[in-house]
């Protein structure tokens, strides 16, 4: 019988909890992307190099070999910008929405996707002030929402920070190499 | 056959009411799950486990950008569950020995039914069958071709119709049935 116990046990372990959502897109678009009414996608089919080239940075490959970038305008000015990075964790994927200003500093963070285990995590890392690290970062900087929370929130924050900081860092690495230096 | 769930004690009977309103609960809510993640259509099971790997898009020569316009309901589209074969892995490791308790559980069940042979061998069959064929859609509709993702939705409805005949008949045979009636 200990064995089916077990077994129950490395099951119950290994079984990512559902997803749920924290913010609605839409609800995070309005915050990234403040006073915009006009949005448009623009999507970066990246060559068999540069994704290379992206993977060597940052190790992440986006999905299908495409950056999906979020552009708000009002009237004829720009907005900014923002994107949705997904980050697989051993607990399943959690997605943060990152917002560039025009000048390409990072505007604000949101994490919109987690699981049922994870939202805790993510909610206490939120409160303790995790998304204020991020503001104003640029290209080329990085992120230390982790270290930031470090000894101020439980551990399991701090783990969710780090991963955060990956989705950031993602952002950043994308939004500098390839949101204005390819042609269209 | 000793085993008759019609002159079984009362307690055995009220055992075996609870473990399948207990089956019944999870399958509610096992149902409900599918319609959040999977859907109850081929093409939304196929769009769940077929994913990208099976198009494998080949990256383009130099990179590219494509413009569009989006409004605020695009971003609020549904985005489509992909299970990847690390999770598919996973949820096979996890879900086949419960189903298998289950299915188990449920035969014990049909043993205890007055039926005649052929049927309990059929009843116990589809039991078991039910979630191969869910899982063997999934894989094959992750590895061969999205059109057997017929498969997956034919297991999930047999699993539902075992359920639903082994409760009904057992319920019936138990408590409504002349000799399931005696004290």
């Amino acid at each position: 019988m200990s064995w089916l116990i077990r077994a129950a046990l490395v099951a119950a372990l290994l079984h990512i909890t559902p997803a749920v959502v924290l913010v609605k897109r839409p609800d995070a678009v309005q915050a990234l992307l403040p006073g915009a009414e006009a949005y448009f996608a623009r999507e970066v089919h990246l060559s068999g190099a540069d994704a290379h080239r992206l993977h060597e940075v940052v190790d992440w490959s986006p999905e299908d070999g495409v950056l999906a970038f979020y552009t708000g305008r009002s009237g004829s000015t720009t907005v900014g910008a923002l994107e949705f990075v997904r980050v697989d964790t051993p607990h399943g994927p959690i997605e943060v929405a990152v917002g560039f200003k025009p000048d390409g500093r990072v505007r604000g963070v949101i994490v919109t996707k987690a699981t049922v285990e994870m939202k805790p995590w993510v909610l206490e890392a939120v409160t303790g002030g995790l998304t204020d690290q991020y503001r104003d970062l640029k290209s080329g900087d990085t992120p230390a929402g982790a270290a930031a929370l470090a000894g101020r929130t439980g551990n399991l924050a701090v783990y969710i920070a780090g991963e955060v900081d990956k989705g950031v860092t993602r952002a950043l690495a994308a939004y500098g190499a390839f949101y204005n230096h390819v042609r269209t | 056959m000793l085993y008759d769930l019609r002159r079984a004690d009362a307690r055995i009977k009220w055992l075996v009411t609870c473990l399948l309103a207990t089956f019944g609960l999870s399958y509610i809510f096992g149902a409900l799950m599918v319609s959040l993640y999977a859907g109850f259509t081929p093409a939304r099971v196929a769009a769940t486990y077929a994913g990208p790997e099976m198009s494998m898009p080949m990256p383009p020569e130099t990179t590219m950008v494509v413009n569009r316009p989006m409004s605020m309901t695009d971003f609020a589209k549904p985005e489509v569950h992909a299970v990847d074969t690390n999770l598919l892995i996973q949820d096979t490791h996890v879900h086949v020995p419960m189903y298998g308790l289950i299915a188990g559980a449920l035969g014990v069940v049909v043993l205890g039914l007055s039926v005649p042979r052929a049927w309990a061998f059929g009843l116990i069959t589809l039991l078991f069958a039910a979630p191969w064929l869910d899982f063997a859609g999934m894989w094959l509709t992750k590895f061969v071709s999205p059109r057997f993702a017929i498969l997956t939705l034919l297991g999930g409805w047999a699993m539902g119709a075992g359920y639903l005949v082994v409760t009904a008949l057992a319920i019936y045979q138990m408590w409504r049935s002349p000799k399931g009636a005696e004290p």
